[in-house]
């Protein structure tokens, strides 16, 4: 036989599983095959050795998906939970905003009018104004660090049996 | 035969969106449901990877918290088990790299101990263990170990999990000619090692 021939078919008998041939290259296989014994016998052991490899089951420990299963929901709970408290979050936020930006101007009168009374420099009851700003930006970075810290240091194992 | 297989693809398409649209609810039916469907498939392939029970074990668990935390991230364009069987992967090597720092191929060479050691005895094989407790499997298993990983890995996707070669791809991170030089390299050694066990 053509080496040149033989090498070919053996090309396409790997291909045929790997990456799967055209259909005139297919054709020209199987009158190959019809008549090359060796590439009968590479042919068959490829089909044996997936075959093989597809047979290779695996069962699981039903403890396993189900614990699996309720750590999930468990996760899933607090992700949940979590997602509703970073939107309460956020709506506070914004209404802080707001509110801040519409009681300023009355806020400002206030800081200057105690300035006044106390006959403080302008300098110090500004900068008490601008502190006072501040607060509420403060505490929620602490809110917010707080429940990340908290979200990182799930493991998830703490709360179910293994 | 064209009409069946584009009913096929849709109702793949179809599915992978309902997948996307559960995950990103944080469905806790649809996890159930995709946990049970996944319940073989996965642990085998950690398994194969690592070669190791309680890995395999753990790394299910893992991989579903991921998959809950991640889930916003997964795009139904992609086959549903292209994208869970990479974060499996991307857990395995991370467990194996803390395991032991200095290289991914060094922990899953072929004949390594732990591998070998860990490998189910039939006397004290629990549940789990029965998974691959025939005697095929554990031959198949055996010969398995002695591919190089990575051509290893690419067998199982391919002939266990049925992925096509672009899928494969995206799993491994590699492109697609690696794959098919990978999947030639490892078929043509897991043959010859087969014929070689008898």
């Amino acid at each position: 036989m053509n080496p040149e021939v033989h090498e070919r078919a053996c090309r396409l008998i790997d291909a045929l599983h790997v990456e799967g041939i055209a259909s005139l290259e297919r054709e020209w296989l199987e009158a190959h095959l019809a008549e090359c014994p060796a590439c009968r016998a590479s042919v068959r052991a490829n089909e044996l050795a997936l075959q093989a490899l597809r047979s290779n089951t695996v069962i699981v420990d039903p403890a396993l998906v189900s614990t699996t299963q309720a750590r999930v929901r468990l996760r899933a709970r607090e992700l949940r939970e979590n997602q509703v408290r970073m939107r309460a979050l956020g709506i506070s936020c914004a209404l802080s905003w707001v509110l801040g930006v519409a009681s300023a101007p009355l806020v400002w009168r206030t800081f200057q009018w105690i300035g006044l009374h106390a006959e403080l420099p302008k300098m110090v009851w500004e900068t008490a104004f601008a502190l006072w700003w501040l607060l509420p930006a403060g505490a929620v970075a602490i809110l917010v660090a707080w429940n990340q810290r908290r979200t990182a240091n799930y493991d998830g194992y703490s709360t179910l049996p293994r | 035969m064209g009409n069946s297989l584009c009913l096929y693809v849709n109702s793949m398409e179809q599915e992978a969106r309902e997948i996307a649209r559960g995950l990103r609810r944080r469905d806790p039916d649809l996890l159930d449901d995709l946990i049970g469907r996944y319940q073989y498939r996965l642990p085998r392939y950690l398994w194969t990877l690592t070669g190791s029970r309680e890995a395999a074990e753990d790394l299910f668990q893992e991989t579903w918290i991921r998959v809950l935390e991640k889930s916003h991230q997964y795009n139904p364009r992609w086959r549903f088990e292209a994208w869970l069987f990479s974060i499996a992967r991307n857990l395995a090597i991370d467990l194996l790299r803390r395991r032991q720092p200095e290289s991914l191929e060094a922990l899953l060479r072929p004949g390594d101990e732990r591998a070998e050691r860990e490998w189910p005895d039939r006397q004290s094989a629990t549940p789990f263990e029965t998974a691959a407790a025939g005697e095929q499997a554990e031959r198949v298993q055996g010969v398995l170990r002695h591919l190089a990983p990575e051509a290893r890995e690419v067998l199982v996707l391919r002939f266990q999990e049925d992925m096509d070669l672009s899928e494969i791809a995206e799993v491994v991170k590699a492109p697609l000619s690696t794959v098919k030089s990978r999947l030639y390299r490892g078929l043509d050694a897991f043959r010859n090692l087969l014929e070689e066990e008898g």
